[in-house]
């Protein structure tokens, strides 16, 4: 193909600023540069598996009245180093597992409904630190309707790292409101006449 | 912002922005010496003047990466950002797709032909001169169209890829009012934003030229011929600087035979043109309801009826694209605007929300009864195509393309429209999202955290809905069919849609943001953010009888059909060549390794890494091997089902659990698939869609083993050229790769 013309040939083609600038970068590479490695994986850089189940509770302010959240949340982490990286060398996937969390709303059989989920999970890349605050935001809905009807609770999720293991080693979650929901709504602006 | 990102922040110190433009400008040099074949990459890297890992060695002056005088970090900084002049974010309308005339076979001259035309024509001197064939196919029986007398063409669309010019001709196929506003007759200069620069004949290719982005609409039973010319500069030198002239279009991922895949050896070259022959079947047709009995494997009539066509209407597929496929030169090609959007409709998959037949999944489309069309309409069924861009000083578009990790661009558009808005109604509307960046993946959630609707996957629609309220990452290429209803909003409003994905380079996501984190301005990824605005502008004129049911596709059953065989793919960088053909390999990077044995090796389609027999089915584990990359990898031909991530079938997200055609690893992740070989036969590719890493060279050949006369075994190569494409023996066969 004609991206592999012999050497000879493309050097005639060059501008002499072009050439100016090759010699110039031999130059420079003749004192040393740093050269990014290649990507390999060693036993110590393998991925760490960890999990942990969470208690979260709280409560929503919905149409449907107050709703009482609470469930198990299944948190896994998989810790990854990245050896090529100079700026965040290690991250984790995170994964949410919201599928034990319901909420109830009414005090009596006549009144009470169930809400669900919709077995949501959340997967979420974040660099590993110490401690770390995650927010993410997933959907309820009366378990007699669909998921058209959902509407959205936000979980915050204050977890802990053995920075040293990559192990996911705690947290506490809480369940509000999705507050977000009034102040990122705007209203029309007409596009200016172009 | 600070400047230790891979943008400068516009705040940036004017020094070192003059410094990165400088560099930028420098390192264009070298950028455009390899695209006119001055230079490869190889010779390149061979010189020192890149690394093997990808990276151009960071020397101020050179690469906008280097240390820079003015930098206070030791963190490489970045580009300059893309100047905006004056243009505002939501100031400009959201283009709907531009809808490819459909046209009757007989239209085109010469008619189409099972095998490639040679008919003879003169070839242009600066590709070599003297005579060549007037279509670009490769030539005789393995080759032909397969099934071309079985499955004839019924219509045509003809088409082109040529250098930026101005619409004159734009068909959304919907009325103004549903494409806020915009009038079609119009012209529309080809343009980022509407006070952006024009983009010069060359910086921009698209199919016909121009924008928006087209669209090719097409319903089972029903095979197109799609012919396309290559009206591209003869001479690579007029490039504009990157993309290469020479061009192959594959529709992903359609289940059509090797010869209209879109081969990345089966390019072809200015003034030729190639028939693709898209028969438009349902997987397993000559071995499930291959009578055509069963009538949820159907096509919808013109009269608002059904046909029943063979096949297993489980493997019924909905959205798809399609996109150059040069070798080593995708990024580039797909970059500069050689994308579209297919979709396919389908008894179950109508486009017409009022027919109530039973078999009709009604999704939010529009009323046949309004419009007069008993399928495809797109009243309020919307495609976007989400990329990101750059372009220079002069607004021209830039890339990169030595940035192997994976190119960014700094400046959001959708349906290559910078941040525009869109106006809808109070209802619900589908939005079928691809992914058309280079490197970048998006988290999109609607800025009020609203919930939406899943119901598609890569071209098929899922098992069964899935409410979220941030989807899951999506990376190059795949699709996410979404249903928003923006009945629970009021005429007046605005929600956008926002990208919570933030990347500081191009090896992956670097940090998943919550939506108030993302709105906040705070990310130094310009990416990041609010990319389209939502007006609720009215409320429907008739009410909105669309409906999301509750089972869409179930996934085909396989669990009567034996595992033939496994096989391993693994992920990595740091790769081997180990063939020399000049044509066919490529040194990169990134590379494959196959079945645990030998080195992961760089591409060369001339090499056989796998060969399934015809009529298996088989298990695919899909490896990244690297710590700290992702890689989204596509599989050609034949929708999979995904066992399992990471060992886990738990683990597959229910927004995974239908059919996909490409699957982000995830760092260090492994995947675990399950696909057949049948009805087609030749040579298909499997690769990752990070198309820099695609390029440099994470990319290999398989073929389909026994599909009978005409195919050999091995197959031969094709090599394109101006004059005529000639075959040779593989390069290489891998020892595991046929049984």
């Amino acid at each position: 193909m004609n991206t592999q013309l012999n050497m000879r040939t493309w050097q005639r083609l060059f501008s002499p600023s072009f050439m100016t600038l090759l010699i110039g970068i031999v130059a420079l590479l003749a004192f040393g540069s740093p050269s990014v490695q290649a990507q390999t994986t060693t036993a110590s850089d393998a991925p760490v598996d960890s999990s942990i189940v969470l208690v979260a509770k709280g409560s929503l302010t919905d149409p449907n009245g107050s709703i009482q959240i609470q469930g198990q949340v299944n948190v896994t982490a998989r810790r990854v180093i990245d050896t090529t990286s100079v700026t965040s060398p290690s991250i984790v996937l995170l994964d949410f597992d919201f599928s034990q969390l319901t909420g109830t709303t009414g005090s009596t059989k006549a009144t009470m409904k169930t809400f669900v989920t919709g077995g949501n999970h959340a997967s979420e890349i974040r660099p590993l630190q110490s401690s770390d605050v995650v927010i993410v935001s997933t959907p309820y809905y009366d378990s007699t309707k669909d998921a058209l009807s959902a509407r959205t609770m936000l979980v915050s999720a204050n977890l802990t790292f053995d920075i040293a293991t990559g192990k996911l080693t705690g947290g506490s979650i809480s369940v509000g409101n999705n507050v977000v929901t009034a102040k990122e709504v705007g209203t029309v602006q007409s596009a200016p006449i172009q | 912002m600070s400047d230790s990102n891979f943008f400068l922040s516009p705040k940036a110190s004017k020094a070192r922005l003059r410094e990165a433009e400088q560099a930028r400008k420098e390192r264009w040099d070298i950028i455009k010496a390899n695209s006119h074949g001055q230079v490869s990459r190889r010779d390149l890297i061979k010189m020192g003047l890149f690394t093997s890992a990808g990276l151009m060695l960071p020397i101020s002056g050179l690469s906008p990466f280097g240390r820079s005088a003015f930098a206070s970090s030791n963190i490489p900084t970045g580009l300059p950002p893309s100047p905006l002049g004056t243009t505002t974010a939501f100031s400009t309308p959201m283009p709907r797709f531009d809808v490819f005339p459909r046209i009757p076979v007989a239209a085109l001259t010469p008619a189409p032909t099972a095998q490639a035309n040679t008919t003879q024509q003169p070839v242009d001197p600066a590709l070599g001169g003297g005579t060549g064939p007037i279509e670009g196919r490769p030539p005789g029986p393995i080759w032909a169209h397969q099934q071309f007398g079985l499955l004839p063409p019924a219509i045509a669309v003809d088409a082109s890829v040529e250098g930026a010019k101005t619409n004159t001709t734009y068909n959304p196929q919907v009325a103004s009012n549903m494409n806020s506003g915009i009038n079609p007759a119009s012209p529309i200069p080809l343009k980022f934003h509407p006070n952006l620069p024009t983009q010069q004949v060359n910086k921009v290719w698209t199919y016909n030229g121009t924008i928006p982005p087209k669209l090719m609409q097409v319903r089972y039973g029903e095979p197109v011929l799609f012919r396309l010319h290559n009206r591209l500069t003869v001479n690579q030198n007029d490039n504009g600087g990157f993309g290469m002239h020479t061009i192959s279009t594959h529709e992903h991922n359609g289940h059509h035979g090797a010869e209209n895949d879109g081969f990345t050896g089966a390019f072809f070259f200015p003034n030729q043109f190639y028939d693709y022959h898209y028969p438009i079947v349902l997987a397993g047709r000559n071995t499930i309801n291959n009578t055509a009995q069963d009538i949820m494997a159907s096509s919808p009539t013109d009269a608002g009826g059904l046909n029943k066509v063979p096949g297993d209407w489980h493997e019924t597929m909905s959205t798809h694209w399609f996109h150059d496929h040069m070798f080593s030169f995708t990024a580039q090609n797909v970059y500069k605007g050689i994308a579209g959007m297919f979709n396919i409709y389908s008894g179950l998959d109508r486009g017409a929300e009022d027919i109530i037949d039973g078999v009709n999944l009604r999704l939010p489309s529009g009323r046949a009864a309004t419009t007069g069309k008993s399928w495809g309409n797109l009243d309020y069924d919307v495609n976007l195509m989400l990329a990101d861009k750059a372009w220079d000083n002069n607004g021209q578009l830039a890339m990169d393309i030595f940035e192997f990790d994976g190119f960014l661009g700094d400046r959001m558009t959708v349906n290559l429209t910078y941040k525009p808005y869109f106006e809808v109604e109070r209802r619900k509307y589908r939005f079928r999202i691809l992914n058309a960046s280079v490197s970048r993946f998006f988290k999109v959630a609607l800025s009020d955290g609203s919930p939406m609707i899943q119901i598609g996957n890569d071209g098929n629609l899922l098992p069964h809905p899935v409410v979220l309220t941030q989807l899951d990452e999506q990376g190059i290429a795949e699709r996410y069919d979404i249903v928003i209803d923006f009945s629970r909003y009021t005429v007046g409003q605005t929600v956008w849609m926002v990208n919570l994905a933030e990347h500081q380079d191009g090896r992956r996501v670097s940090k998943d943001l919550s939506i108030s984190e993302a709105l906040s301005g705070n990310s130094q990824d310009p990416a990041v953010g609010k990319f389209l605005e939502f007006r609720i502008v009215r409320d429907p004129a008739q009410p909105d009888i669309s409906q999301v049911p509750s089972t869409l596709i179930p996934n085909p059953d396989l669990s009567n059909i034996p595992v033939a065989r496994e096989r391993v793919f693994e992920f990595n960088s740091g790769a081997n060549q180990t063939t020399n053909d000049p044509i066919t390999t490529f040194f990169g990077p990134w590379g494959i390794k196959t079945d645990n044995q030998g080195p992961t090796l760089a591409a060369d389609y001339g090499r056989i890494s796998a060969a399934p027999k015809f009529g298996t089915r088989e298990v695919w584990t899909l490896r990244n091997g690297g710590g700290g990359w992702d890689h989204p990898i596509h599989i050609h031909f034949e929708e999979c089902q995904t066992l399992s991530r990471d060992g886990s079938a738990s683990k597959v997200p229910a927004a995974e659990r239908g059919r996909k055609d490409v699957w982000r690893l995830r760092p260090s992740g492994e995947v675990k698939i399950t696909l057949q070989f049948r009805d087609f036969g030749g040579m298909f590719m499997e690769h990752c869609h990070n198309t820099m890493h695609e390029d440099n060279a994470m990319l290999l050949r398989w073929e389909i083993d026994g599909a009978g006369t005409p195919f050999l075994n091995p197959l031969p190569t094709p090599i394109a050229k101006p004059q005529g494409v000639t075959f040779m023996a593989p390069d290489d066969i891998l020892p595991t790769a046929f049984y």
